[in-house]
């Protein structure tokens, strides 16, 4: 499998502070991979660089094609979905409103309206509330909200920033049942955050492990979570 | 009671005018957070376009629209050339360059088209109309029509349209706008051409019934200010609301209360302001400002 996105030697960081000391990873064409490690290990930072929200150097390459002095536009119209932390929902506008804002640069009207049907179909609750503020939905509803706001701009590759955080375990659960399905069905790359190691490795085909900005641990799913010591030392359970 | 009707009616007239500079101000609070204080000097100088448009022998119902484009598209060189490079600066700094902003335009005029008060022909008819016995002006009228018009107009822009929808979410959430392919620098661009075009309409309803010259709108700014406070400053319908609410009250107390009638007329404004901000500082449309963490 090629891969649709990669990363070389990726050095990152705010103002004279640097965060990722050289990264390398790389997601597979449909593929799920976790980033994982703990707090302030450089895992949000290694998203906002994919999409041009912190000044990097190295190389970071989506489809063949280099992002670098891209900006965080012409990144996201080629086709990356970045859920960020904290969901990005904007509470001024309507759940209407927001999902419009996933779908706006799009041009094909029928395909669009395919991907509303389909987005309503995983999260029945976003199309009850279609007409309330986006600010009365619940935590869970809001990261519903933005995952389907990320499908309907139908991104190649969707980068997502602990979608569990803060959620009840069952609505964990549910959203990351979709997530798998959204990838299978529509061969979505994903390159998934998380603070839940356990629930990650399940999903995916390869995890890196981010200890202070450098990978410490990479390999397949499985293999990471039969690895006793790795699992000690670096997820933590 | 006909003395009454007569002087709502044009008060909401008036309302109109401060409705239309109160609007633009919103426009920009919401797109960057701050008031511009130019606001009302750029209308001027777009009135002074105008006026420039009309003396050349165009009717004035071209002149109008040509003016509006234009107001644009100086709204988004302003932003572009004065804004932008200071838009990661401290609030502070942006306030002073729309103060240094206003005295430059107010200058400009002054240098072009000199201090000397010009009347400016009220496109509408100096008739009035009598309806059951209370008598209106046309040119109340036609202010009330066209301030009305424009003020429907942003609002189906704002609300209805997809260059409506990324305007509002790129002066709200400009980071999560940018990652969903928003071009957030041309619509806080667009927002200032936006607010231009419809500051120029207050100017240019105005200027008939002051005279034109480059200190015109400010005292009419005073009262744009109090009608956007007065709707909570972040609001486009509280700054419509409160515009008229402005308006009708000031034209009640100028005739009604002893003394107001003059030059404590501006002070109405100004106690509106005070008021507001003691009795409810969110306006009367305003949220409080909650954030969820």
């Amino acid at each position: 499998m090629s891969a649709i996105l990669e990363l070389e030697n990726v050095h990152a960081g705010y103002g004279p502070t640097s965060v990722l000391h050289g990264v390398s990873l790389s997601v597979p064409e449909g593929g799920v991979v976790s980033l994982l490690g703990a707090n302030g290990a450089g895992k949000t930072t290694t998203l906002r660089a994919i999409t041009g929200g912190v000044r990097w150097s190295g190389d970071i390459r989506f489809a063949g094609r280099s992002l670098r002095r891209m900006s965080t536009e012409e990144i996201v119209r080629g086709g990356i979905a970045h859920v960020p932390e904290g969901r990005g929902i904007c509470t001024e506008l309507t759940v209407d409103e927001n999902l419009r804002l996933g779908s706006h640069l799009r041009r094909d009207g029928a395909e669009v309206r395919k991907d509303y049907d389909r987005v309503f179909e995983y999260f029945p609750v976003l199309k009850e509330r279609r007409r309330l503020s986006a600010s009365t939905l619940s935590g869970g509803e809001q990261q519903m909200l933005a995952l389907a706001r990320a499908l309907l701009m139908r991104p190649r590759l969707m980068l997502l920033d602990e979608p569990s955080l803060g959620l009840a375990p069952i609505v964990v659960r549910s959203i990351f049942e979709i997530v798998r399905s959204i990838n299978l069905t529509s061969k979505v790359a994903v390159l998934l955050v998380e603070q839940n190691a356990r629930i990650a490795l399940d999903m995916s085909s390869t995890a890196y492990v981010l200890e202070v900005g450098r990978v410490a641990v990479q390999g397949a799913g499985a293999e990471l979570q039969g690895n006793e010591s790795v699992r000690r030392s670096y997820l933590g359970y | 009671m006909q003395e009454f009707l007569q002087l709502v009616v044009s008060g909401i007239a008036t309302g109109g005018i401060f409705a239309s500079l109160a609007l633009a101000l919103v426009l920009i609070y919401n797109a960057m957070g701050l008031v511009n204080f130019a606001q009302g000097e750029m209308a001027m100088l777009a009135t002074f376009v105008a006026y420039s448009l009309v003396n050349r022998g165009m009717s004035f119902w071209i002149a109008f629209p040509v003016t509006l484009v234009l107001a644009f598209g100086g709204g988004i060189v302003i932003q572009r050339v004065v804004i932008k490079p200071a838009e990661r600066a401290p609030v502070l700094t942006l306030v002073i360059i729309t103060l240094g902003l206003a005295t430059l335009v107010n200058g400009l005029a002054g240098f072009i088209w000199g201090y000397v008060p010009r009347s400016f022909p009220s496109p509408f008819s100096p008739d009035s109309v009598d309806l059951a016995g209370v008598f209106i002006s046309y040119r109340d009228l036609g202010v009330i029509a066209v301030s009305g018009l424009v003020l429907l107009c942003v609002y189906l822009l704002l609300q209805h349209t997809t260059v409506g929808l990324t305007l509002r979410a790129a002066a709200h959430h400009p980071e999560a706008s940018r990652l969903l392919g928003v071009q957030v620098s041309w619509m806080l661009a667009l927002g200032w051409g936006l607010a231009s075009a419809v500051g120029a309409v207050s100017g240019m309803m105005v200027a008939p019934i002051l005279l034109l010259e480059p200190n015109m709108m400010q005292t009419i700014i005073i009262y744009a200010f109090a009608a956007a406070v007065l709707g909570g400053i972040e609001s486009p319908l509280g700054a419509v609301v409160g515009g008229l609410i402005v308006g009708v009250t000031v034209n009640l107390a100028g005739s009604y209360i002893p003394g107001v009638g003059g030059d404590l007329q501006l002070a109405v404004g100004l106690g509106i302001i005070v008021a507001v901000l003691i009795l409810r500082p969110n306006g009367l449309f305003g949220r409080a400002a909650v954030r969820r963490v």
